[in-house]
């Protein structure tokens, strides 16, 4: 029996319900993050009753999109690299009733589609964002990002990395979004949570997920082949933010900071403003 | 949705014609950024989509203008954005996705003089290959249209739309700066006489259903379904099944890229739109396209009023080229001048090409900034003519 008709037997019941079945197996390498990330939309679209009728999955380019894309048994838009806001703002504009479900990459979102990001933040684009941060460019195989930190050695930066890594939540924050998190792929209840809170959330949401990528990051940044290492990695250099504050500067240095940044439901956005601007001059 | 259609006689320029004409269409979504020559249709829009229920975004790039035109199309809205050549060159980044998925949108060009920033407020037609063969990796055939006044930018803009239904696919229409901003008569007639083409919706089961009929590669007036109806339509950047599956088989690359050329090039016959004056008798052909049309046109009754046996050709639509007809042309006569405004050659190509040596092709280029004078077309056919 072939791979693909093992796995059949053995999907998981919300893969069952919600994912197409001629897509599995997915296309990511094992021991990917990508699988916690999904399971945890998953789990958040049905405690919320999300339908393939009322959702759409939308993503860009990189492995946050290829490996998603086409498994939402609804609809799937999947953007060209960096336009993800760009097509999610014509989306939603069209179809303010429905939910756009978005999985970007920190290349995707953070470099070639950055400066989309920023003004889809500024609009409060009422879309779910979720940015998968594997820290490198893992489809391409192994290029430096703007997230990769300081040091990182990959096939594009032999020497090292000399530039810092993008704090892409800080952005987000500045930028307008209503919602800001980040987490990582293995802190399953307060993701799932999050990617809930954040579809509720009026305005855009922009949760970022730190994840494993052991075919390129634990290569060329750790030198490691094994999923567990890069996810130790992932929790030393990671702290909440009630831990970050008894932390110095220094060990402050290079760390992911955890958590929620920001939840302001009350900021409005594109989606209302332009529905009260019909209200008032639309004539026919 | 209500119509949106206006009747009765405006004086305005071609800009605002466009965004009267794509209102008519049923454009519901533009998305542009600011440059000139096409602001003006920009600013028709913004002040007009809202009476009408649609939407009007300014966005922060060229590119962010047509993936939001793309996206709000695939969301169900009949959709537009507009720019000139520096701005057409980053659209066409986009143009590719909306190729690939058989989106229907519109995308207009008001041409002035490049290359680069060029000068922007003044014409050029330095375009022509640009949004042909622009879209980076081939494999399509491009629609474009090209008014020579005001009303014609009106009525063209409605032919873009229904063509961009018809065909499902993204069609230009290719306007410069001098009808961009002619402010001239226009007439908007009544909606009953006008010949609009709304969304084609799929009439079977999502199960029947063939999102990209790549089985039936020259099939037009194909559905493109409303999202959150059960259809579960896949769009990406990848080659795909008919499903929209990513593939890299050859097979499907080849599939798709025939569906993608066929559908338009087994169709010639419903999209054919040129325009010919005085060509019965004719020993010499003047052609032109886009606003440069009307020097050339008056150059050729200039001709004609000294007993020359001067006549006219235009390509309207000229994309996919109108081969056949300019070969009649050149059958015809004994030589054909191309007046247009750029130095390097465009239309003239097209021209010699589709002549098939029949008769002598010339070239009047300029760089642009001003179109050609009618005095000086005339000069170069007395030239010429023998």
């Amino acid at each position: 029996m072939s791979a693909a008709g093992q796995t059949l037997k053995l999907l998981h019941p919300l893969v069952e319900k919600y994912l197409r079945k001629e897509r599995m197996p997915h296309m990511a390498c094992s021991g990917c993050g990508i699988g916690q990330v999904v399971h945890s939309t998953l789990l958040a679209i049905d405690d919320l009753g999300l339908t393939p009728q009322d959702t759409v999955w939308v993503q860009g380019v990189g492995c946050s999109s290829r490996i998603t894309y086409s498994t939402w048994v609804g609809d799937n838009v999947d953007a060209h690299h960096g336009r993800i806001f760009a097509v999610a703002t014509g989306l939603k504009m069209a179809r303010p009733d429905m939910n756009f479900i978005l999985f970007t990459g920190d290349g995707d979102c953070g470099a070639i589609g950055g400066n989309h990001f920023i003004h889809a933040c500024r609009r409060n684009l009422d879309v779910t964002a979720i940015l998968f941060n594997n820290g490198i460019y893992g489809m391409t195989g192994g290029q430096v990002a703007p997230t990769s930190p300081v040091g990182a050695v990959t096939t594009t930066t032999p020497y090292g990395n000399i530039e810092d890594p993008f704090d892409m939540c800080q952005m987000a924050v500045a930028a307008g979004a209503s919602y800001v998190a980040r987490w990582r792929s293995t802190d399953f209840k307060p993701l799932v949570a999050s990617i809930k809170k954040g579809i509720q959330t009026k305005g855009l949401a922009f949760i970022e997920v730190l994840l494993q990528c052991p075919t390129n990051f634990g290569r060329y940044v750790l030198k490691t082949s094994s999923p567990l290492e890069v996810v130790k990695w992932i929790k030393e250099h990671s702290v909440t933010q009630k831990e970050a504050e008894k932390l110095s500067k220094d060990d402050l240095a290079g760390k992911y900071l955890l958590g929620e940044f920001v939840h302001r439901p009350e900021r409005r956005g594109i989606v209302e403003r332009y529905q009260e601007l019909l209200k008032q001059h639309q004539k026919e | 949705m209500p119509s949106g259609v206006k009747p009765g006689r405006y004086f305005v320029q071609g800009d605002e014609a466009i965004a009267e004409g794509a209102i008519a269409a049923g454009c519901r979504f533009f998305a542009g950024y600011p440059i000139t020559p096409s602001s003006e249709a920009s600013e028709t829009m913004a002040r007009r989509l809202p009476e009408v229920g649609g939407v009007c975004l300014q966005m922060e790039d060229e590119l962010a203008s047509i993936h939001s035109v793309g996206g709000a199309a695939v969301g169900g809205l009949k959709a537009m954005t507009i720019s000139s050549g520096p701005g057409i060159s980053l659209k066409l980044e986009g143009l590719g996705w909306g190729i690939k998925n058989e989106i229907p949108y519109v995308v207009v060009d008001i041409q002035r003089a490049g290359p680069s920033n060029g000068v922007a407020t003044r014409v050029g037609q330095g375009d022509l290959y640009t949004v042909r063969y622009g879209s980076a990796g081939g494999n399509h055939c491009t629609i474009a249209l090209s008014p020579k006044s005001t009303q014609e930018a009106f009525d063209l803009t409605i032919e873009c739309f229904n063509f961009s239904e018809i065909f499902r696919c993204p069609v230009f229409l290719l306007s410069d700066e001098t009808v961009g901003h002619t402010r001239e008569l226009l007439v908007i007639p009544e909606e009953s006489e006008l010949k609009v083409v709304k969304r084609i919706k799929p009439t079977v089961s999502p199960e029947q259903f063939v999102m990209y009929p790549l089985d039936t590669p020259g099939v037009i007036n194909h559905p493109f379904p409303n999202i959150g109806e059960g259809y579960g339509i896949c769009v990406s950047p990848y080659t795909h099944t008919s499903k929209g599956y990513a593939s890299t088989a050859q097979e499907i690359q080849e599939k798709m890229a025939k569906r993608l050329v066929y559908k338009v090039t087994e169709n010639l016959d419903k999209l054919l739109r040129v325009e010919k004056q005085k060509m019965e008798d004719a020993e010499f052909a003047v052609v032109a396209y886009g606003g440069n049309a009307r020097p050339a046109i008056a150059a050729m009754e200039m001709a004609r009023e000294r007993g020359m046996r001067v006549g006219f050709f235009r390509p309207i639509i000229v994309w996919p080229f109108p081969d056949g007809e300019v070969l009649k042309v050149a059958e015809k006569v004994k030589a054909i001048l191309v007046c247009e405004l750029n130095i390097d050659g465009q239309l003239v190509r097209e021209v010699a090409r589709a002549a098939k040596g029949k008769a002598k092709v010339y070239h009047l280029g300029s760089g642009g900034v001003e179109p050609h004078l009618p005095a000086q077309i005339f000069s170069e056919v007395r030239r010429l003519y023998k």
